[in-house]
């Protein structure tokens, strides 16, 4: 684990896929929409975007809307650094492809890339605030992490650059990325999670239809176990998938994000009945039988064999390990699915999500070539060429996802564009592993009840506001800014 | 003829350097109330003290790179330890760092576990112990069963935790292996129940330092003077009373020996093990935290480099504190070993007559 600070969930797994991502849903085709050809898009794309010169943005809040996004003349050379061939293979290419065909539109423009290690994105982004120089255009984590850089001032609002008829368009641009009415970061790629896969087989060859709430999924449970299979497979060893599952099930009775974030900072307490009734249903799944039995010795990876293997009936992924898994036991026997539903807040039966984000440093000369190029990233066909070079999913919903052969893949797109927030962004991450992943064991275990683990939960959270100020400075700036 | 010490250190013939020299009392320094012969130049004492202070300074110089390495790498670290342990973000704090560490219920589970893991160390000197002494013994093929005790302890950490990480699975190869052999009661959640996963761990960190147990007492027994053993065994010693009474005494320095490193990896060296086999995490719950990782993952997980300073400042300081108590009783208890051994021998003095009478040591 690379990151330090901030919200665990937004940071990268150290291998290829961050299991821990989350996501938005937002949309509107600007001005690019003049175009019709993709040809003709891309170069509308950059040249449209000097026609929003000036106009009014209806973003949120405050927000002043773009100056301009017209590329000036004369030679202009942009640096980006930025991070993500780690978790999407191809990103590189992509990025490369993309550079050369922005170039060949305005070849007064070069752009150089700097790929950052996962350990050295930050610490090298922070260096280059302190001296004032840099990279023009740099990657971001979601989360509290494409917030921090903006805090700090060491970013622009990319929502002065990008009209809000373009930034609608980008996947958790308000949901996330979004403080005191400006959007900090513009979101890139997505990082969908978790769906809940099931075997169609399996249910099948038990009768079982798809359970879509949460009675009907304790009874499906029961009817597996008692024939032998394991209902749902997982593992907690290694304690990620406590933050999963916190993610799918903590944010069934919330209200808001600002829920949890008011929590984080003391205004309201995880022991609250909206907060910490997903502890009383998890325990319920094991005492239910609905868990592997192996599930606290066991890697989530080494569980979710047990669902390839047809030994389970049900497991859960992250967005990005979809494909593979759907490929792996046949398209036709995998279907996918929100967690069944117990509670009535506007998250239950949704998705969260969380998307990767690029930004314009204060220091950038050219904030709106920045912006420009950033724009060109979005335009269709680099949403469908970023999809076939990585197979991930992009964070704009002007996607074309009809192009995408699996079902699953276009089903996931789908619910990640009328998504919920991923609730694992809004806390710290020692919130995260102390609460979320140690409980998640011992309720899992059996060895410890839901209240217990809820109590135990507020502990670290209280625990962690005397000892990381700083983070919990950041933390109420970001709960006050967030509607209720 | 052997050179004088002088003579060795100055390189200059000692009939030449060395005046005539005066009894002195203590070391070398000039009593006021003797008298010394008047000679011209410096007084007697003095080319003996300037060469012990040229070897002095000789050693001093010599050992001055590495002392100052030593500085900077270890005594620095330490200073800046201290120093973090007691702010917070540049800013003065006092103990309140310690405080909070010290509250935290985390570091008193890690605290705990640590010291559960100290059971270990007897065990692990009694077995490896156990397996020297019969692999001395001349057990038949010795060699061989030298090997597969010692390979062990060359097998990387990180190897034995994954390995035994997936044998000790709920379904792993240990459960399976108990239930084919009827012994399925035994089968437990070896590292996902949290009652049992740090007896587990523990289990693993001995399977593994109990190598090097057996390779060092091993050492030690077939340095031992076969004399002694062979005279107990004429005298009619069994095998237990024999090594009861005569060869665990002659290991005792070595067995001490053990017990301290092996103490200290208790404390401080078992990251490795509890990293790779809880996945970084201690878990199940707090079950398998230890010192180590606490400050790891204050260190660098969540972002508390004065918590981690502080707790590695406390454990610093209770482990030298510790060593140097040990250290004193070890000294102790050799001092009045020492004493009484004296007192039986003086026990022994026979007054020698036509001596004036007084006592000699008999022999």
């Amino acid at each position: 684990m690379a990151k330090v600070s901030g919200t665990a969930a937004s940071r990268p797994s150290s291998g290829r896929r961050n299991h821990l991502h989350r996501p938005a849903a937002l949309r509107v085709w600007g001005t690019c929409a003049l175009a019709g050809a993709l040809a003709l898009g891309i170069a509308a794309c950059g040249g449209t975007s000097g026609q929003s010169a000036g106009t009014a943005v209806s973003t949120p809040g405050t927000a002043p809307g773009p100056a301009t996004t017209k590329v000036p003349s004369g030679p202009i050379h942009l640096t980006m650094w930025w991070w993500g061939q780690q978790e999407a293979p191809g990103a590189s290419a992509w990025l490369a492809q993309t550079i050369a065909a922005y170039h060949k539109l305005h070849p007064n423009v070069t752009i150089t890339t700097v790929l950052q290690t996962t350990n050295g994105l930050i610490p090298a982004f922070d260096a280059a605030a302190k001296a004032g120089q840099g990279p023009d255009i740099q990657y971001f984590w979601g989360g509290i992490y494409s917030q921090e850089p903006g805090w700090a001032g060491n970013i622009r609002p990319v929502s002065d650059y990008i009209p809000a008829s373009e930034l609608h368009h980008y996947l958790n641009a308000y949901r996330e990325d979004t403080y005191q009415g400006h959007v900090w970061t513009a979101p890139w790629y997505l990082q969908p999670s978790f769906p809940l896969l099931y075997r169609k087989d399996i249910l099948a060859a038990h009768h079982i239809a798809v359970p879509t709430t949460w009675n009907q999924l304790i009874a499906a449970c029961k009817t597996l176990k008692a024939a032998g299979i394991t209902p749902m497979a997982g593992g907690v060893s290694d304690g990620w998938f406590g933050g999963w599952l916190y993610s799918m099930l903590g944010g069934q009775q919330i209200t808001s994000v600002k829920q949890v974030l008011d929590a984080v900072v003391g205004k309201g307490s995880f022991t609250s009945a909206d907060l910490a009734s997903w502890w009383s249903r998890l325990a319920q799944m094991k005492s239910s039988g609905c868990w592997n039995s192996s599930i606290t010795s066991q890697q989530l990876y080494q569980g979710q064999q047990a669902f390839v293997q047809g030994k389970a009936a049900m497991t859960v992924s992250a967005g990005t390990a979809v494909p593979g898994f759907v490929k792996q036991v046949g398209v036709s026997k995998v279907g996918l699915m929100a967690m069944p539903t117990f509670g009535s807040g506007p998250y239950a039966g949704k998705l969260g999500a969380t998307s990767q984000t690029v930004g314009i440093t204060r220091w950038s000369k050219y904030p709106t070539v920045d912006a420009n190029f950033i724009m060109f990233m979005h335009t269709p066909a680099r949403l469908l060429a970023w999809y076939k070079a990585t197979g991930d999913l992009p964070a704009d919903d002007r996607f074309p996802v009809s192009d995408v052969t699996l079902p699953q893949v276009r089903q996931l797109f789908n619910m990640e564009v009328h998504g919920a927030p991923y609730l694992e962004n809004f806390i710290p991450s020692q919130l995260d592993s102390e609460g979320n992943f140690a409980n998640a064991q011992l309720v899992l275990g059996g060895s410890e009840t839901g209240a217990q683990a809820a109590a135990k939960f507020q502990q670290v959270a209280t625990r962690v506001r005397i000892t990381d100020s700083k983070e919990m400075a950041d933390f109420t700036r970001w709960a006050q800014s967030v509607a209720g | 003829m052997e050179r004088s010490r002088q003579e060795r250190d100055s390189g200059a013939p000692a009939a030449t350097a060395r005046p005539p020299v005066v009894p002195a009392p203590g070391r070398g320094t000039p009593s006021p109330g003797v008298a010394h012969p008047a000679a011209p130049g410096p007084p007697a004492w003095r080319p003996a003290r300037q060469a012990r202070w040229r070897r002095h300074w000789g050693v001093a110089v010599w050992m001055l790179p590495a002392a100052l390495v030593m500085a900077l790498v270890f005594g620095y670290s330490v200073v800046e330890l201290y120093v973090q342990a007691v702010t917070n973000q540049g800013s003065w704090a006092g103990l309140a760092n310690v405080r909070l560490v010290l509250s935290d219920p985390y570091f008193r589970a890690a605290i705990e576990h640590n010291l559960q893991l100290l059971i270990a160390v007897p065990v692990l000197a009694a077995l490896g112990l156990f397996l020297a002494i019969l692999v001395y013994e001349g057990l038949r093929g010795w060699r061989a069963y030298r090997f597969m005790i010692f390979l062990p302890y060359i097998l990387p950490v990180p190897v034995i935790a994954v390995v035994f990480s997936q044998l000790l699975q709920q379904n792993g190869a240990l459960n399976e292996i108990l239930g084919k052999l009827g012994l399925g009661v035994l089968a437990a959640n070896w590292l996902g129940d949290p009652n049992v996963s740090l007896w587990a761990m523990m289990g693993v960190i001995i399977w593994r330092e109990a190598g090097f147990a057996f390779v060092l007492f091993l050492a030690r027994l077939l340095s031992l003077p076969q004399e002694t053993q062979e005279a107990a065994r004429i005298d009619g010693a069994g095998f237990f009373s024999l090594h009861w009474r005569i060869t665990i005494p002659q290991l005792r320095s070595v067995i001490w020996f053990y017990a301290v490193i092996e103490g200290i990896t208790m404390i401080s060296w078992v990251f490795n093990y509890v990293y790779i086999m809880s996945n970084g995490q201690g878990g199940p719950g707090d079950s398998t935290m230890v010192t180590e990782l606490y400050i790891y993952q204050n260190a660098f997980q969540f972002n508390a480099p004065q918590l981690a300073a502080a707790a590695a400042a406390l454990l610093f300081t209770v482990l030298v504190a510790v060593f140097a108590l040990g250290l004193g009783v070890r000294a102790l208890v050799l001092w009045r070993r020492s004493r009484s051994q004296d007192a039986e021998r003086g026990l022994r003095l026979t007054p020698v007559s036509g001596h004036g009478g007084e006592a000699v040591w008999p022999g």
